[in-house]
C-alpha cells in the first residue's frame, strides 16, 4: 500500500491517501503517518480511500484509533471517497455511520 | 461507491433471487470473526458488478468464536449461512458449500481474501473455455506472491515437487484456496471426494485428473494474510499421509461410486444446521 500526505491550506488539516490493499501488514505505516500528522499539529485528517481495494478488520481498527485520536483532539477524521468494495465493508461493518464520510 | 454499484449491490443484498444463479461462491469459515465481513464486503462488492445472478454461501465449520453470529447479522438475502456444531474439517465444510450451491459456476474461496476476488474473471475465461476445473495458483511466474514466509515457500516447493512426480498431477498449485468448477464437476468430485482435512484440494484435483477432466492453472496475485491458520510443519506431515490414503482409497476402488450422495433437503444440505442470513 502507498501512503501519501499531502498538506492542505487548513494549518490544522493534512489529507492522506492510501492507494492498494490497505491490512495488518500496512496497519503500521498508516499508524506512523497518522501519528506523525497528529504530532505536528493536524487534528483534521481526511483520509482518501478512492485507490483502496481492501481493508481487514485491523484496519479498520486503525481508522477508528485514528478518528477516536482526532476528535479527542477537537477534529476529526474523515474517510473521502472510499472505494466499492470499502464503501460495502464499512456498511456491513455498520462504521458507516461512526465516520464522517463525504 | 458509483451509484449504479451501490445499487446493484442495494439490490443483491435486500431482494431475493427469482432464477437460478449464475455463480455460487462459497467460503469455508472455522473461527474467522476477525476476517469473514469485511472478506464477505469485498466479495459482495465485485460480484455485483458482473451483472448476473450470483449466490454467497458461508460453510461455517464449527467455529467457537462469534463467526456465526457476525455472518448471521448481515442480514444479506442471497447469502446462505451453513452452520456446523463441530469442527469436521476443510474438505467437509468446503462439500457441504458445494452441494448447497446452485449456481452453472462454483468457486470456494477462502475467507481471508488472500487471493482478492477480483481475480474471479480470470478463471471464469478458462471455465468459458472449456475447463471444468480452473485453480488460481501462486506457482507460476506471472503469479504475485507477497509476504509469504520461507517456511511457507519451501513447504509449497516440496508438496509441488511430490504432488508433480509421484501423482502426475497437472497442477503447480494444489493449495491454494481460490479454485472454480462447473456445477457438473463440482457434483462429481465432491460426491466422491473423502478426505475432509487440508489436503481435500490435492484428492480433488486427483479425483479430476482421474475422471478425465480438463484442469487449469491460472496465476493469481496472493498475499499471505496475517493470522493465517497454516501450521506448515505439521500439515506437511499430515500431507503426506493423506497422499497415501489417496493413493490407497483408489486401489480400493472407492472412488468408483459417490460417497456422499447430493442432499436434496437444507437440512441435510448443511449437515447441522442451516439458516439463511
Amino acid at each position: 500500500m502507498d501512503i501519501s500526505v499531502t498538506e492542505t491550506p487548513a494549518p490544522t488539516t493534512r489529507s492522506l491517501t492510501l492507494r492498494g490493499r490497505f491490512d495488518a501488514h500496512e496497519a503500521p505505516a498508516f499508524r506512523d503517518a497518522l501519528d506523525a500528522a497528529m504530532d505536528n499539529g493536524h487534528h483534521d485528517l481526511a483520509v482518501v480511500l478512492t485507490d483502496v481495494e481492501f481493508v481487514d478488520s485491523t484496519a479498520l481498527a486503525e481508522l477508528v484509533r485514528g478518528m477516536k485520536r482526532c476528535r479527542e483532539a477537537g477534529g476529526d477524521l474523515a474517510l473521502v471517497s472510499p472505494s466499492d468494495p470499502v464503501r460495502v465493508i464499512l456498511e456491513l461493518t455498520k462504521l458507516d455511520a461512526a465516520f464522517t464520510i463525504r | 461507491m458509483t451509484e449504479s454499484n451501490l445499487a446493484k449491490y442495494r439490490h443483491w443484498a435486500s431482494t431475493p433471487l427469482t432464477t437460478k444463479p449464475k455463480y455460487s461462491v462459497v467460503i469455508p469459515a472455522y473461527n474467522e470473526e476477525f476476517r469473514i465481513v469485511p472478506t464477505i464486503g469485498a466479495i459482495a462488492s465485485h460480484m455485483c458488478t458482473l451483472d448476473e445472478p450470483w449466490e454467497l454461501i458461508v460453510a461455517d465449520d464449527g467455529s467457537t468464536d462469534t463467526t456465526v453470529d457476525l455472518v448471521s447479522e448481515l442480514d444479506l438475502v442471497n447469502l446462505t449461512l451453513l452452520i456446523a456444531d463441530q469442527n469436521g474439517g476443510k474438505g467437509k465444510a468446503v462439500r457441504r458449500g458445494i452441494f448447497a450451491s446452485q449456481g452453472e459456476i462454483v468457486l470456494f474461496a477462502d475467507a481471508d481474501q488472500s487471493t482478492p476476488i477480483e481475480q474471479f474473471g480470470d478463471l471464469l475465461a478458462k471455465v468459458n473455455e472449456g475447463f471444468d476445473v480452473v485453480v488460481g495458483s501462486r506457482a507460476g511466474a506471472d503469479a504475485d506472491v507477497a509476504n509469504k514466509s520461507m517456511s511457507r515457500k519451501i513447504f509449497s516447493f516440496g508438496l509441488q515437487t511430490i504432488v508433480k512426480t509421484l501423482f502426475r498431477i497437472p497442477v503447480a498449485d494444489t493449495q491454494c484456496g481460490f479454485k472454480m468448477f462447473t456445477a457438473e464437476a463440482a457434483e462429481l468430485l465432491f460426491a466422491r471426494q473423502l478426505v475432509d482435512e487440508f489436503s481435500f484440494d490435492l484428492e480433488v484435483l486427483y479425483l479430476a485428473r482421474r475422471f478425465g477432466l480438463q484442469t487449469a492453472e491460472v496465476p493469481v496475485t496472493w498475499i499471505d494474510a496475517p493470522g493465517s491458520k497454516v501450521d506448515a510443519a505439521k500439515v506437511a506431515v499430515e500431507f503426506l499421509r493423506d497422499l497415501a490414503v489417496i493413493r490407497t482409497n483408489d486401489l480400493r476402488g472407492r472412488y468408483d461410486a459417490d460417497n456422499h450422495v447430493r442432499p436434496t433437503h437444507s437440512s441435510e444440505i448443511a449437515g447441522e444446521g442451516r439458516q439463511a442470513a
